[in-house]
């Protein structure tokens, strides 16, 4: 049973939530947190520094007392100074997502950040938090960045939503708080959560015709190729660009494989989200083996392969399968 | 219940260090149980900090806790007041220690820090605190950043510096706050009072206890003579009178009201402004004889001492005027008559047989006693020293035939007794004699050393004649100080300051600029911000200008600062190939070409180049230019100033 005073702020929280994300919109990526949408109140000690100040000072004046008095005054300025810090500390600082971490239902995604300081002043103890509860502060140096890093839990497979999270920062007494509320609207995909291990998948269909010409490992350097859109930026030849050559992507050739094709069709009596499960597992222990393996959903079919992205891939196609919000 | 070594403590040794510094203004005023005490919970907390102790138990904390609020009520009879305060905020210091374990534990602990600080301001608002408060603010005010600061806060160095920018930033509205902010007319609460003893004239003189007031250079008052400086032999600054000696000790006058005596003055005033340090009595120490004075803040004794209506407990200022030439007094009371013979029922009968024969060589004619004793005084071998034997039950008599060495108060004191038991009216007069003109500053400095005893007799048509019987032992005392007077080996306070021309000239400076430092800050009030106002060409300023004033500063100091943080964070320049790129873009944004957020600048321009084929070859030259520079090996000098003359040559 909630108190009526928890009960009136959690509603205040909620009006005052909507209205920031009414004023605010959406952000895009990367956001640029600019001085006109970061807020600053005084902490817990904040109040208590500014209520011995307001004694100090009172005590100054009625003892007539000029060096108390410029005591206080000193210390009310400082501050004040350090507001200014407090907030510049936050104003400025620009994020962007650097990449989601999917996970399967019931373990948390991740959210992976970078807070990017364009100015020539470093900007210490940013905290990144989901809601106000502080996560660890990250020190940000002068011209560079630094990662941060958001956990979400997944409870059932699909789009996780970052609907809402908060960079707010106490640097540098502790007296203040800046914070700035972000509505990214990044997402991340939770995988189906695989079922028990143990039920073998059915007979291994051994499609062993185009799945090595196609399977690229990473192992040994074979030639460039032009390149495409979604190319790891780590295999572009930047001196074959330098040379004005065109943009190359660096090509390297695998191992051979055997391949299964897991189907959906050879679990009838199932419901959806157990046949999910199933082929979940099947995917996760023929990854784990380095075996390659292929898809079967309706409508959907993933040819067998292997390598992480081939994995990731599959499980995405699961974890979005026959979900309405699943095309953006 | 372990504690981990988290960064939860982060900063403890800062806070350590801030809360010693902070006590060490403390610690002559302190209990030396109290300083033990504090040290040893500083120490205990930094070896369970090192080696990772459990903290003590609930109860254990609130027994300490508890023990040590009634151990400083048992010492101090009370928990108010600046004494007991200090006390108990230091041992609230150590108890909070030993709970300490949390960033919010630590800054409690500084917010303590802060107000020991403040505490010692309002005991002691001298110049010499300063340093000792600033570095004590800059200590806290690190210790509390090194507490916040993070990752940032583990260099004590960087710590330091960044604190010190803080203050230094902050400096600016503090002074403009310290000019501006109203000040009260008067205390909205009472005035917390005897707070401490304070070196000082006492209301009680023992001829033959030691003083120590004789060797504390310390400034007792400055003045400020409107007009010529009297002579050193004209300089008497009139303390309380006594009049009751018991054998052993001078005493005022307790309960006994006397009628006030008319004063003749002669000749013209001497008009001075005086500033007399803290010293917690009600003596205005006024340049004898006062004639005038603002008649709110004083009034003037039956035996012409000047007296504030409450103690003085910080420093104050009067104006007043005096008479060197004066008669004091039209006719004598009989009531004050028998109290200014009164003597003791026995004790010293060679004292009292010398006033009797004195009376009876010079009948009717005191002016002849007090001569013929100044005389004996003069010719006879007496000595003045300040380091004189301790005299035991009969100290007149001691003095004036055995001894025969002592310092004003004992020849104050002998010539006093005697001349009652020769049945003139006398009393000793206390306060102090002299002053040291500082040049520097244009005032005259009167130490606590200058502090003198001297007597004053009825000459029934004069009135109240003062008579100095150090003067005819010693005549350099009222001409040349106290130091001049002495021997070489008496213990004289600044006899360095003599010494050497150096030390002279900068013990001069040092207390001109504590002179400055009284008049300008310490005693800066609701009036002298107006007159600031009034010099800054606010035409008739009131409290309304001040606080237009304040906030129109407050406001400024804020944009400044906001402009400086924006500088502060400003971007760093980019390189030059993106600055000549981004002439480029802007450029080809004429044509209504833009680049968007997620194409690259070789993407651009070729798409710049097919959409303006009059351009084209220019385009592609920077276009590849720009790629070489970028991505290639490092850029020369040559190919920076081919892009450079092709981005010149650019016109779309």
């Amino acid at each position: 049973m909630r108190s009526p005073i928890r009960r009136l702020r959690a509603a205040f929280d909620e009006r005052m939530q909507a209205w920031l994300r009414r004023r605010q919109g959406i952000d895009r990526d990367p956001v640029l947190l600019h001085g006109r949408r970061i807020y600053i109140l005084p902490t817990r000690l904040g109040i208590a520094y500014a209520v011995m100040v307001f004694a100090m000072v009172m005590g100054g004046l009625n003892y007539n007392n000029n060096l108390g008095l410029g005591l206080a005054l000193l210390l009310a300025s400082i501050g004040l100074v350090a507001m200014h810090h407090c907030h510049g500390t936050l104003s400025g600082l620009a994020l962007r997502l650097l990449a989601t971490d999917s996970a399967f239902a019931g373990q948390d995604v991740h959210f992976r950040l970078l807070l990017e300081n364009r100015s020539r002043a470093s900007r210490p103890r940013i905290e990144v938090a989901l809601e106000s509860a502080a996560g660890g502060p990250v020190d940000v140096p002068a011209s560079g960045s630094a990662p941060a890093e958001l956990a979400v839990p997944a409870i059932r497979r699909g789009r996780v939503e970052l609907a809402r999270f908060v960079l707010a920062t106490q640097h540098p007494l502790g007296l203040f708080r800046a914070w700035a509320v972000v509505h990214p609207g990044y997402s991340a995909i939770a995988w189906p959560r695989p079922a028990e291990p143990g039920l073998a998948p059915p007979g291994v269909a051994t499609d062993t015709g185009g799945a090595q010409d196609h399977a690229r490992g990473d192992d040994d350097f074979t030639g460039l190729k032009p390149y495409q859109a979604g190319d790891s930026l780590r295999r572009i030849a930047w001196k074959a660009y330098a040379r004005g050559r065109g943009l190359h992507t660096k090509q390297y050739a695998g191992t051979d494989v055997v391949s299964h094709v897991f189907d959906w069709d050879s679990l009838p009596g199932l419901d959806v989200e157990a046949r999910l499960a199933r082929l979940c597992r099947w995917v996760l222990d023929a990854h784990q083996r380095g075996e390659a393996f292929g898809l079967r959903l309706p409508g959907t079919v993933i040819e067998a392969n292997i390598g992480t992205a081939h994995y990731e891939r599959c499980l995405t196609t699961l974890a979005l399968f026959e979900l309405r919000d699943a095309s953006d | 219940m372990t504690e981990p070594k988290s960064t939860g403590l982060r900063g403890l040794d800062g806070v350590l260090v801030a809360l010693a510094v902070a006590v060490a203004g403390h610690v002559t005023h302190l209990p030396p149980w109290i300083t033990l005490l504090l040290v040893a919970a500083g120490a205990w907390r930094w070896t369970a900090y090192r080696r990772g102790w459990p903290l003590p138990p609930m109860w254990l904390r609130v027994t300490v806790a508890v023990a040590a609020t009634v151990a400083v009520f048992a010492s101090y009879r009370t928990l108010s007041g600046i004494e007991a305060g200090t006390a108990f905020l230091v041992l609230m210091a150590g108890v909070k220690l030993l709970e300490t374990r949390s960033g919010r534990d630590l800054t409690v602990v500084t917010f303590i820090c802060f107000f020991l600080l403040y505490a010692a301001l309002l005991r002691d608002q001298q110049l010499r605190q300063l340093p000792w408060v600033l570095a004590g603010a800059l200590l806290v005010t690190g210790a509390l950043m090194r507490v916040h600061a993070g990752a940032a806060g583990d260099s004590l160095r960087e710590v330091l510096r960044r604190t010190a920018v803080l203050m230094l930033q902050a400096a600016p509205l503090a002074l403009a706050l310290f000019l501006l902010f109203p000040r009260l007319p008067g205390p909205f609460w009472g005035i917390a009072a005897g707070q401490s003893a304070r070196t000082g004239l006492n209301d009680e003189m023992t001829p033959g206890d030691v003083s120590d007031l004789s060797v504390s250079g310390e400034a007792a008052f400055r003045v400020r003579f409107t007009g010529a400086v009297p002579p050193p032999a004209q300089r008497y600054w009139r303390g309380p009178v006594l009049h009751e000696f018991d054998g052993r000790s001078w005493r005022r006058t307790r309960g006994q009201a006397f009628p006030q005596q008319e004063v003749v003055a002669a000749g013209e005033p001497v008009e001075y402004q005086v500033t007399l340090e803290p010293h917690d009595r009600n003596w205005i120490l006024a340049l004898d004889l006062a004639t005038q004075w603002p008649e709110r803040e004083a009034y003037r004794s039956f035996d012409f001492q000047l007296l504030a209506p409450r103690p003085l407990t910080e420093l104050t200022t009067y104006r007043l005027s005096a008479h060197t030439r004066y008669r004091a007094g039209t006719s004598l009371p009989e009531s004050l008559r028998r109290k200014d013979l009164q003597l003791p029922p026995e004790g010293n009968p060679r004292a009292v047989s010398l006033g009797r024969r004195l009376a009876a060589q010079h009948p009717q004619d005191p002016q002849a006693i007090a001569n013929a004793m100044l005389r004996m005084f003069h010719e006879q071998p007496y000595v003045y020293t300040l380091e004189p034997p301790k005299l035991a039950d009969n100290a007149v008599d001691e003095f004036l035939f055995e001894t025969r060495k002592g310092f004003c108060e004992h020849y104050a004191s002998a010539f006093t007794f005697v001349m009652r038991a020769a049945g003139v009216p006398a009393r000793v007069v206390t306060g102090y004699q002299g002053g040291e003109l500082n040049p520097i500053g244009g005032y005259l400095l009167v130490r606590q050393s200058d502090a003198h005893a001297w007597s004053e007799i009825w000459l029934g048509a004069r009135g109240w004649v003062r008579m100095d019987p150090t003067a005819a032992v010693a005549p350099e005392r009222i001409e040349r100080g106290l130091i001049g007077s002495m021997g070489a080996d008496e213990p004289v306070p600044g006899r360095l300051r003599q010494d050497s021309e150096i030390w002279f000239q900068a013990s001069l400076a040092w207390d001109a600029a504590n002179d400055f430092w009284n008049e300008r800050i310490v005693r800066f009030n609701a009036a002298s911000q107006l007159q600031l106002l009034e010099r800054l060409g606010v035409d008739e300023p009131d409290w309304r200008t001040l606080g237009l004033g304040m906030t129109a500063s407050v406001a400024a100091f804020f944009v400044a600062l906001s402009i400086y943080l924006a500088w502060r964070y400003r971007e760093p320049p980019k390189d030059w190939p993106a600055r000549l790129h981004s002439v480029v873009a802007r450029r080809l944004r004429r044509r209504g070409i833009e680049q968007h957020p997620a194409e690259g600048p070789v993407a651009f321009l070729d798409r710049a180049a097919s959409a303006c084929p009059d351009l084209a070859l220019e385009i592609v030259a920077i276009r590849d230019v720009y790629a070489a520079l970028r991505y290639g090996p490092l850029p020369t000098e040559t190919e920076l100033r081919r892009l450079k003359h092709l981005v010149n040559r650019l016109r779309p």
